[in-house]
């Protein structure tokens, strides 16, 4: 029998096993009808990483091959779950580090093949998205999404939860990059947006007035400016023998990122008839962006949404639940799919 | 018994599906850098040919290196899911192994090629002509430099030594010019054959010597880069 044949419709219960491995952590998870997450184990590599500033991708790759059958095995103990139960798997095929995508993609399409059930390759900022609907099930469309990580700025517009159309993106670094190379730069350590956040908060954010990105009527972003302008200022208050002040630097940088990001929003939020704002991506954590941006949308009366910390970081319930849209869709990879490291939304 | 052999170490994609003694299936494939796309729907062009499923396997045995680590992590990953879900054995076989044992003589020494004038071999004594087909390892897998090899080998420079593999004709070159006695091996020879590597795996499987399917990994014959370089820089912790 094709796989084809048990193909089960929305009325019927689904469960499906999901992997990510497109950074520096191993994860499983099994979910029922989507936004139901029975098990989501996350194994986090980054003390491993630490020494290096930044995640190195053969220590990663190797750590993903050690790491893969116990996060599955705890994922379905967790979920209550036997292989025979799954219906559809799940994985991660990019964007991301291909050695480590590479463990679980192959991993899934043995499952996919063993157990003959239909693979789901995920696109992991998609999955970054979705991870907002697991603890908002009901939140109000359509809605405008900011997805915002080390890798992507993708301004989003759904209509409703099975598509979505793209309205801006960053033209240089994203957000999360742009944050990693300030830490870098500033030598406040890894990861480097919780690294300037934490800076950030015992700073001035008035203290230095950093340039915004003009990208006139566009939703696009773009960062590299502003980052030119904080190594351009740390330069010159050096070579006038002044003392740079770390925390007020961050806080300065953070609110012209947090501010250029808000803009976008809010832009977006005149132009379409909105009924929510969606935070997602790593730095979708940062405490000054939800600050900023709930302030600003008061007037509109919309609810702001992000996800939880635990959901902010990579994990496999986000690729599941995307997973079962695309199930829903009958959006299916075939056993070829390969990893793309530059995958786009 | 219905093994499952999977090697995807080398430029070479090796499938192959062994029953006891008879050969069900074997692709060797020449392919740069397409394992991923083509190992899986190869294994359901397999099964599906042979007309079985894959639940029949009674076991998996996979190539560990040296090879692509990339490469074999495919191959391993495989091999550890198909274990793990049918609850079946699982073996892993150096790719030099699956060379050696290709072929019958005495003494043998395999090579892949690990750029530049390095190489990474073994070598093997076979005793074929006692019907043993397991190869008893005397030198265990290493890079070296092909200059290095005669030096490395000088305790048999009295013995005839099959040279089979990657760069085989420099590395002959190198041993004769050092008198040692050099044979070769027919063409097909040269390559890790997916049917010896399911036959290896099954022969260690009845030995009762199986891997840990938790534990099964890679053949790390280096270091990651950013590891060398941060030891250079800070020493050895
Ligand atoms: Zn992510």
């Amino acid at each position: 029998m094709k796989f084809e044949d048990k193909i089960k419709n929305e009325t019927e219960d689904i469960y499906i096993l999901a992997l990510e491995s497109s950074c520096d952590e191993t994860a499983a998870s099994v979910n029922k009808n989507g936004l139901e997450v029975l098990s989501n184990v996350v194994s986090s590599q980054v003390d491993l990483h630490k020494k290096f500033g930044g995640v190195v991708p053969e220590i990663a790759s190797r750590k993903h091959l050690e790491l893969l059958l116990p996060v599955i095995d705890q994922a379905l103990e967790e979920a209550g779950i036997r292989f025979e139960d799954l219906d559809a798997v799940a994985s991660t095929y990019g964007p991301g580090l291909v050695g480590g995508l590479l463990v679980t993609l192959t991993a899934a399409k043995t499952i996919s093949f063993s157990l003959n059930i239909p693979l789901i390759g995920v696109n992991h900022i998609a999955g970054h998205i979705y991870a907002n609907f697991i603890e908002n099930p009901d939140i109000e469309k359509p809605l405008i999404c900011l997805t915002i990580s080390g890798g992507h700025t993708d301004l989003l517009y759904f209509e409703n939860l099975r598509g979505y159309k793209i309205l801006g993106r960053t033209l240089d670094d994203a957000a999360g990059e742009a944050f990693d190379k300030i830490s870098r730069f500033l030598e406040l350590g890894y990861p480097g947006g919780p690294a300037v956040e934490k800076a950030a908060r015992s700073g001035d954010k008035t203290a230095i007035d950093f340039p915004r990105a003009d990208l006139g009527d566009s939703y696009n972003f773009s960062f590299s400016g502003l980052k030119t302008s904080v190594m351009n200022y740390v330069n010159n208050e050096e070579q006038r023998g002044n003392e740079i002040d770390k925390n007020d630097l961050s806080a300065s940088f953070q609110e012209a990122v947090v501010d250029s990001l808000a803009s976008n929003i809010i832009k977006a939020v005149k132009e379409y008839d909105v009924k929510s704002v969606v935070l997602s991506g790593g730095v979708a954590a940062n405490q000054r962006l939800r600050e900023v941006i709930s302030e600003r949308i008061e007037k509109y009366n919309l609810d702001l949404y992000y996800p939880k910390l635990e959901l902010c970081t990579d994990n496999a319930a986000m690729i599941g639940v995307a997973a079962y849209y695309q199930y829903l869709e009958h959006d299916f990879a075939p056993l070829s799919i390969s990893a793309d490291p530059a995958l786009k939304l | 018994m219905l093994t499952l052999g999977i090697d995807t170490s080398t430029d070479n994609l090796g499938l192959a599906l062994i029953e006891n003694d008879i050969i069900k299936a074997e692709y060797n494939l020449s392919l740069k850098r397409k394992h991923s796309e083509k190992l899986l729907p190869l294994m359901v062009d397999i099964f599906a040919n042979i007309g079985i499923r894959p639940q029949a396997i009674d076991a998996a045995v996979v190539a560990i290196g040296p090879g692509s680590f990339t490469g074999l992590r495919i191959g391993i990953t495989t091999a550890k899911i198909l274990a793990r879900i049918f609850d079946i054995p699982v073996k892993g076989i150096s790719t030099l192994e699956i060379m050696a044992a290709g072929v019958e003589s005495e003494y043998i020494l395999p090579l892949l090629d690990a750029r530049r004038e390095r190489v990474y071999y073994s070598f093997y004594k076979l005793n074929y002509k006692e019907n043993d087909y397991l190869p008893k390892t005397l030198l265990t897998a290493a890079g070296a430099r092909i200059s290095e090899l005669s030096n490395i080998l000088r305790n048999y420079k009295d013995k005839e030594i099959t040279v089979i593999g990657e760069k085989r004709h420099e590395v002959i070159d190198h041993l004769k010019t050092n008198k040692f006695l050099v044979n070769q091996s027919a063409a097909e020879k040269n390559i890790p054959r997916a049917a010896v590597l399911a036959r290896l795996g099954r022969d260690y499987i009845d030995q009762g010597q199986k891997d840990d399917i938790y534990e099964l990994k890679p053949t790390y014959l280096k270091q990651p880069q950013a590891e060398i370089d941060w030891q250079k820089k800070y020493g050895d912790n």
